[in-house]
């Protein structure tokens, strides 16, 4: 029952600000310790904490810009396509990441635009095919139903 | 067909769900007549539950801050936050590339675009990205703040604003990061006063 319409996520306008909220957070904390790490394994021996630091303030709001832009543009297509379709299933997800793909690289060309909407859509099918795959692995199986009994009114004209 | 003999006093056709006038010939009892003087809101259904008297009903347990900026806690305020944030700085920035590239004579139509493109995605996300670093940085604060002193108020908002001021700009020596730390600690004291003049009504 919960793949139809995760009743979690707030309504559609402002699930947007809430996704690019949630995405810039991501970007930037995971950019930040992935930077540290390769800043300070890239410095010399006395530097390190100086080198990790000063790759963690050029790279990790860029990172998380990056990931907000397109946690944002995403959910706006989602919000979107829920609203033409008026239905809520995982071909709006893959669509979306299409399409966010293919805006994000549109200023290099229609080849670019098309491998990155590609790319996109193929990664959010496997997300969503995962997701699919695990909620029917964990489902609880199917309760059996009574069968409906007629009701005591059905030959109430009769005899 | 075994049913139809049972049926009692054939009510089914009426929609009114009243009982039947009964042998004594008083009025029939309709259920607006007890339900009409039942009054259940929210506050009371709470009680009521907490006598154990309803079990079967789910209340959310988490609480939502009142007001016109409901929140159900560290991870909305965080999301919400930084995600506005984000977006009002990108918004702002890419304003001032937009009147900085359209600035200046080009002849060319598309040298024009190229130049305007590139000015607003140079200093749009710069913006962008440092409101919503700080954003992020001071929501955090906040939620740790809160839970550690376990209450919210404005001091906790004032302070988180004052640390992420100074560790922002904590690289670029003592003055510098002073000066953002007094800057941001003010925007977090107007934001809080903000809030509770216009939306805690």
């Amino acid at each position: 029952m919960a793949r139809y319409g995760d009743y979690t996520r707030d309504p559609c306008p402002w699930v947007i600000l809430n996704d690019t909220g949630g995405a810039f957070a991501m970007g930037a904390i995971g950019s930040g310790i992935w930077h540290f790490v390769k800043g300070a394994k890239n410095s010399p021996k006395g530097e390190r904490i100086i080198g990790a630091v000063t790759a963690v303030k050029a790279r990790a709001p860029v990172l998380g810009g990056n990931f907000a832009v397109w946690g944002g543009l995403f959910s706006t297509f989602d919000c979107t396509l829920k609203g033409i379709r008026q239905k809520e299933d995982p071909w709006n997800l893959i669509a979306s990441g299409f399409l966010t793909g293919g805006v994000l690289a549109a200023r290099g060309g229609i080849g670019a635009s098309a491998r990155s909407a590609a790319f996109g859509a193929f990664a959010l099918a496997l997300i969503e095919g995962i997701s699919i795959a695990a909620s029917k692995f964990f489902a609880p199986p199917p309760m059996i139903q009574m069968p409906d009994l007629q009701p005591p009114n059905a030959n109430v004209s009769g005899t | 067909m075994a049913f139809a003999k049972d049926a009692p006093n054939d009510s089914h056709d009426d929609r009114t769900y009243q009982s039947p006038t009964d042998q004594f010939g008083q009025d029939p009892v309709a259920v607006s007549d007890f339900l009409g003087r039942v009054n259940l809101n929210s506050a009371q259904i709470r009680e009521i539950a907490g006598l154990g008297a309803v079990d079967y009903i789910k209340f959310d347990e988490q609480g939502i801050t009142p007001g016109a900026l409901p929140s159900r806690g560290v991870m909305d305020d965080l999301c919400y936050g930084t995600g506005t944030t984000y977006l009002a700085g990108l918004t702002f920035g890419g304003t001032w590339g937009l009147i900085e590239g359209l600035r200046g004579h080009t002849p060319n139509f598309k040298l024009r675009i190229n130049t305007v493109l590139n000015s607003v995605t140079r200093r749009g996300p710069y913006i962008g990205n440092s409101c919503g670093i700080l954003a992020m940085g001071y929501n955090s604060i906040n939620g740790i703040i809160s839970s550690m002193r376990g209450r919210h108020d404005a001091v906790n908002n004032v302070a988180s604003g004052a640390l992420i001021g100074a560790i922002f700009k904590s690289t670029a020596g003592i003055k510098a990061a002073t000066t953002a730390s007094v800057m941001c600690a003010g925007v977090a004291g107007a934001w809080t006063a903000l809030k509770q003049h216009f939306f805690k009504h």
